[in-house]
């Protein structure tokens, strides 16, 4: 047998037996829906959800500190000036009662 | 290896400003108050307000510039219903922990006409002033101030001069 026969042979048309559509049919309902690429991407969306929430809070959490810290730092300050000053006020006061 | 290191360097950093601290015992004044104010700033803590204090605001860019090198600032404000809710022997107490070399007290200020008192004390570093600490008395009222760190006295100076009060004039030390 030369190759021009081997080949027709090999591509002679053939008809399917009866049951193959049925077959065919069967196999498609009896394999589950695979939806992996939508669940990844629901996965990656999620976990993508999570860090921004989490980021956002902690940036929020250290801008609420900042705040906090700069309005201590003022108070403090606030109340260290007053008591020097009133040192202060005391220490000319009584500059000047003795000076005159 | 550098990570101990920094971490090394971190935790004695740490301990030399804890050290730095005045150790003030008020839990029984606290317990006597009938308000408080408590603010307690760490070196991070100062850090972090810093990040937030304006340059644009004249106040809060004149202590932005006083706080940079400060590792800590500590301030007990006690107000009392009565007179004589604290003595004498508390605000000896206070005293207790100034009563040493590294502190010198540069003013105190007695009045018997209005009952206020003020002590201020600097604590001496190899270069400069390492601290302050303020005992302020009034009838009601008992004010504990202690600053850590490097203190510019030019710019603890300007301090007296911020909200609205005269400043204060401090000599320079030689």
């Amino acid at each position: 047998m030369n190759l021009e026969d081997e080949l027709r042979t090999a591509l002679r048309r053939r008809d399917p037996s009866p049951d193959f559509a049925a077959r065919v049919l069967a196999r498609v309902q009896a394999e589950p829906v695979r939806r992996a690429s939508g669940a990844w991407r629901r996965w990656v969306a999620a976990v993508a959800a999570c860090l921004m929430l989490t980021v956002g809070a902690a940036g929020g959490y250290r801008y609420y500190e900042g705040q906090r810290a700069k309005a201590q730092v003022m108070l403090a300050m606030r109340i260290a000036a007053g008591k020097l000053n009133k040192a202060h006020k005391k220490v000319q006061m009584l500059n000047h009662r003795s000076n005159s | 290896m550098r990570m101990g290191r920094l971490l090394l360097g971190l935790g004695i950093a740490a301990a030399l400003a804890s050290a730095q601290q005045v150790k003030w015992n008020y839990e029984k004044l606290a317990a006597r108050a009938s308000e408080t104010v408590d603010v307690s700033l760490s070196g991070n803590m100062l850090k972090l307000a810093v990040k937030f204090l304006s340059d644009e605001d004249k106040d809060q860019a004149q202590v932005k510039k006083l706080v940079a090198g400060l590792q800590g600032i500590y301030v007990k404000s006690f107000e009392f219903k009565n007179k004589g809710d604290y003595s004498a022997v508390d605000v000896e107490s206070l005293r207790a922990p100034l009563r040493t070399a590294e502190w010198e007290r540069i003013v105190g200020v007695h009045s018997t006409e209005d009952g206020e008192d003020v002590e201020v004390y600097i604590r001496n570093a190899g270069k400069g002033v390492g601290g302050l600490a303020i005992i302020a008395t009034e009838a009601k009222e008992l004010t504990l101030v202690n600053i850590v760190g490097n203190i510019d006295l030019e710019t603890l100076s300007e301090l007296g001069g911020q909200f609205g009060i005269p400043e204060v004039e401090v000599e320079k030390k030689k």
